[in-house]
């Protein structure tokens, strides 16, 4: 087992050697026998069922715990994937032991109370264990694969058809995305594009018809955006169709990239890239974390998608994938049945034994959601499509799936379910400080020996799987901002997958003042509120003596405290900061020309670039007028762009400019030279900040506070300001479930 | 001792430009530079700030039977200039007689210098075929042939890549040639096109694009290297770039004493 590039180097020389002896373990012959293998096996699970149920007293247990622990912090330090694998074993044997003695020992309830509370808090730690070592098995051996170059032989090339659908998008969005389709590297003769227009509008039929593009219209809305594509397929004729949401531009070398592997694959039948975003989402913006931390999607993109690879379960995502055009129709074109058509047209592509695949490079990029409630709506959207499928077409059931593939798509439908267990972890200690109630019947101590191993080696061992895309603590930040709005839906969906529609999520608008999202954060509010009456009620407990033990009191604060945090972070996320420019900026370094208008010249390079402009730094300070009619070159290798623009901005070597009056032609190389570059988005990709836990829970308390003090800020301007120049009305959440 | 001829098949390339640009840009990144000027034009020197009353160069030497190291000037720079001297038709056309009659002329002339073999000497010379380029071609170790951005300049390129194939190909001390391309300007689409086209042909041979920039004459007009006069503009860029690939292209060219 060689080194995972993935992970940080062994830390020291013990751990080098213990990588070492971990690899050569594995390289022996012995392990080439099917018979040594299956008792090996054999041995490892009867030992595993003995280590997760014999009992023990409290310092054996304390020993034991401490133990496991120190040999999981030496693991963390080696350097391969074998020691990821046995942080693993180590972190399920904790908890299956945890759970084990949770069920065996604390659940003799004495009142209906107790029961109550303490069977919802059972339930929602199984389902926590369930999606946890479903977690572990998705995410195992993520699969990192490369891409497989084209055959040199350019009339070997099959024939794409790239399909941009769009509803009530603005024109200005998706004529980059047409600009940049374009200027995909393919044969001129195999590529066309067409733009999917569901909202009919003349002014995007006169566009295709400027830049010569493809444009398909239909006289129903049915099934949205899958309808519109199906429609679509009925009309093109492609060997394959790469589909892109209007937003989401590619980079040239899309195609090169992706089809390599359709070609070496007969049975391949849809190949997915990572969606990324080169504006902030919502968390991003408002709390000001925007490529300093992994966001939400992060996680997905980064490595479940990845894990899923290896289990042959990729999941098709809607956008910025390839599809081979005969599978497609086998299975009767985009699922319409579910609000989640892609993940559930990778499962019937599953079903009947095509491959599906990823390829963990950016080759697009595109608009974040910009406002809470629009990120709120759209992953509402998923949580019910997931739900459906979870009924119409669950992945346990039915023919022609394996094991692995089964397991993969469970977890992801199971993982939107979070919605209550969130609730209830994050309100159960208030059953014990507010109502008195016992849901744990055991003392603290034994509670901590048992817990804590639990909770540590899953923390732990999620930071080395994750590290790169999601950090530590974040994900009780994504979850509690979602929770409350997803519980509905998924049960509504679960019971009648009938209910609901589709939501299509707004993207690329303006918001032109700060404000906060008071409708938004009622949920957040009456928790943070909740906890912190709980917190004083059992501050007064702590400090009245009486007869309840002090450290079943202290546990509870820590805990209730936890979640003021969690829910404190979750405010500010609902404090939308103000997003000013329309066409969002790419930061990037690229080399350039400033041509002035009496033809002299000055090299520099650009800091950031738009659709509409460039913000370029100068060497030096200029003087330039406003107003001044320039010629800007944008160079990549030897290619150079020269487009007009003028001088909009000039203050401390950095120089905006804004142009002008670009032609079909240049708007098509402006493309080329900034959004469709093929290596802008890659160089991005996973090279954040490795997670440590600790500077993640500083990070994440840091934010808490700030939430905290923003929520009693917003709450005093509220209450000052005069009624009149109240917000008239907040947007208000569609969430598409009426 | 490393050297480069600077040729090109059409006049008015900006031949003498670049050689005196890249000179000076080669003498920056620290080699030492000589530049002789075979050109009956004498208008190199006018590039390194040397007086126009100045009549010495190598013409005159050679018809004097005087070695090449009386005419050296340097350069403000630092670069070691030799001139082609003020001559009169005469003594021209018999300097061109000796050159014709002997083909080994440049190169004996060149070893009397003593250089070093990290030494790099330019040789600009005039336009088309001549005594003077055939002297050139036979000597150096590199090869630059200049053009613009034009169909009538890409049009003379086979003829020039022939002399190229005639007088270096198969000798043992040559070593490479390539392209620059001056006074491009990619907000016209015809030159944008031949570039490309150039570009497409040539591939790795161009070393360098050279931007059209009103810097470079203005400089001329100063008395200065336009490197000097306006450090920050594009052209200054585009010769800085070309001599760090001229550079590394001659490292391991002409070993040969």
């Amino acid at each position: 087992m060689s080194e995972d590039t993935d992970l940080p180097a062994p830390r020291s020389r013990f751990a080098a050697w213990l990588t070492r002896s971990g690899d050569r373990m594995l390289s022996l012959k012995l392990w080439d026998s099917r018979v040594v293998r299956w008792m090996a096996m054999l041995v490892a699970t009867a030992l595993f069922g003995l280590v997760v149920t014999v009992p023990l007293d409290l310092y054996e247990q304390l020993g034991f715990a401490a133990t496991g622990f120190i040999v999981a912090m030496v693991l963390s330090k080696t350097g391969s994937r074998l020691g990821t694998l046995a942080m693993m074993v180590l972190s399920v044997a904790a908890s299956l032991r945890y759970m084990y003695w949770r069920v065996t020992e604390t659940l003799g309830f004495e009142t209906w109370v107790d029961s109550f509370f303490g069977t919802g808090l059972l339930l929602a730690e199984m389902y926590a264990l369930i999606v946890l070592l479903l977690g572990y098995f998705q995410t195992a051996w993520p699969l990192d694969r490369k891409p497989v170059p084209m055959p040199p032989d350019m009339s070997t090339w099959p024939t794409v058809d790239v399909f941009i659908p769009t509803y009530n998008e603005p024109l200005e969005v998706v004529k980059q995305t047409v600009f940049t389709a374009l200027a995909l590297d393919w044969p001129v003769d195999k590529v066309k594009v067409f733009v999917l227009d569901d909202g009919r509008r003349d002014e995007f039929r006169a566009f295709c018809e400027d830049v010569g593009v493809g444009y398909v219209t239909r006289d129903n809305n049915r099934h949205a955006k899958a309808g519109n594509i199906n429609a679509a397929l009925q009309v093109t004729d492609g060997e394959f169709v790469a589909i892109f949401d209007c937003d989401h531009v590619p980079t040239r070398s899309f195609l090169q990239v992706t089809m390599g592997w359709f070609m070496r694959d007969d049975k391949l039948a849809m190949l997915q890239t990572p969606h990324y975003f080169f504006s902030p989402d919502p968390f991003e913006k408002n709390l000001e974390t925007f490529r300093a931390i992994p966001n939400e999607g992060e996680l997905f993109y980064g490595l479940i998608q990845d894990g899923n690879d290896l289990w042959n379960a990729t999941f098709f995502c809607g956008s910025c994938a390839v599809i081979r055009r005969g599978p497609l129709l086998e299975v009767g074109g985009i699922a319409v049945e579910t609000v989640t058509e892609d993940a559930h047209t990778a499962l019937k592509l599953n079903r009947l034994s095509y491959n599906t695949a990823y390829l963990a490079i950016p080759q697009a990029a595109g608009l974040a959601t910009e406002s809470l409630s629009g990120h709120i709506g759209q992953r509402i959207r998923w949580a019910r499509g997931m739900a459906q499928i979870c009924r119409v077409d669950n992945p346990l059931l039915g023919r022609g799936l394996k094991l692995g593939q089964r397991l993969c798509y469970l977890n992801a439908m199971l993982h939107f379910f979070y919605g209550l267990p969130r609730l209830i972890f994050l309100t159960a200690p208030l059953s014990f400080l507010l109502f008195g109630a016992h849901i744990f019947q055991a003392s603290a101590l034994m509670i901590t020996a048992f817990a804590l191993p639990h909770i540590l080696h899953a923390s732990i061992t999620n930071s080395r799987i994750q590290g790169r895309f999601r950090h530590s603590f974040w994900n009780e930040v994504y979850e509690t901002v979602l929770a409350w709005y997803i519980l509905r839906p998924v049960v509504v969906a679960f019971i009648n997958p009938k209910l609901g529609k589709f939501n299509v999520t707004a993207k690329g608008g303006v918001i032109d003042e700060s404000y906060f999202d008071w409708t938004i954060a009622r949920p957040y509010i009456i928790l943070l509120l909740l906890n912190m009456v709980g917190f004083g009620v059992g501050a007064a407990i702590l400090f009245n003596g009486g007869s309840i033990e002090p450290i079943t009191v202290v546990i509870n604060l820590f805990w209730t405290f936890y979640n003021m945090v969690i829910a404190s972070a979750s405010i500010a996320v609902a404090s939308e900061n103000k997003q000013i420019r329309l066409a969002p900026r790419v930061a990037a370094r690229l080399p350039s020309t400033v041509r002035f208008s009496n033809g002299r010249t000055i090299a520099c390079e650009t800091q950031d670039f738009s659709q509409t402009g460039l913000g370029l730094t100068l060497p030096a300070d200029m003087e330039v007028p406003l107003g001044e009619k320039v010629q800007v070159s944008i160079f990549r290798n030897r290619e150079e762009g020269v487009f007009p623009a003028v001088v909009v901005f000039n203050r401390n070597n950095r120089l905006g400019v804004h142009f002008e009056n670009l032609n079909v032609k240049q708007q098509v190389e402006l493309a080329q030279l900034t959004f469709a570059r093929a290596d802008t988005w890659a160089n991005a990709w996973g090279n954040g900040v490795r997670d440590t836990p600790l500077t993640a829970l500083k990070t994440v308390v840091r934010i808490g506070f700030r939430g905290f003090g923003l929520f009693f800020k917003h709450l005093y301007s509220m209450a000052t300001a005069p009624r009149h120049t109240r917000r008239a009305s907040a947007p208000k959440l569609d969430t598409g479930d009426k | 001792m490393k050297i480069i001829a600077i040729v090109s098949a059409k006049g008015g390339v900006g031949k003498t430009t670049v050689t005196a640009t890249l000179s000076t840009a080669l003498r920056y990144r620290g080699h030492t530079v000589f530049t002789a000027d075979l050109d009956p034009q004498n208008a190199l020197r006018f590039h390194f700030g040397i007086s126009p009353q100045e009549i010495k160069g190598i013409s005159r030497a050679s018809l004097a039977g005087q070695p090449w190291a009386e005419t050296c000037c340097q350069s403000p720079s630092g670069v070691i200039v030799m001139p082609y001297g003020s001559v009169n038709e005469a003594d021209r056309e018999a300097f061109e007689n000796h050159l014709d009659a002997n083909p080994t002329w440049l190169r004996s002339q060149l070893d009397t210098l003593g250089l070093d073999d990290d030494d790099i000497v330019l040789l600009d010379t005039p336009p088309g075929p001549s005594v003077y380029m055939r002297q050139a071609l036979t000597t150096a170790s590199v090869v630059v042939i200049v053009t613009l951005p034009d169909a009538a300049s890409y049009a003379t390129l086979p003829m020039m890549e022939g002399l190229v194939q005639t007088y270096c190909t198969r000798r043992a001390d040559f070593s490479s040639y390539s392209y620059v391309i001056n006074q491009v300007d990619n907000s016209r689409q015809l030159a944008k096109d031949v570039v490309q086209v150039m570009n497409a042909n040539f591939g790795e041979r161009i070393i360098g694009l050279i931007h059209q920039d009103p810097s470079v004459s203005e400089a001329l007009a100063y008395d200065k290297s336009v490197l000097d006069y306006d450090v920050r503009c594009q052209a200054t860029q585009d010769f800085v770039n070309c001599a760090e690939r001229l550079s590394a292209l001659i490292q391991y060219a002409g070993h040969t004493q």
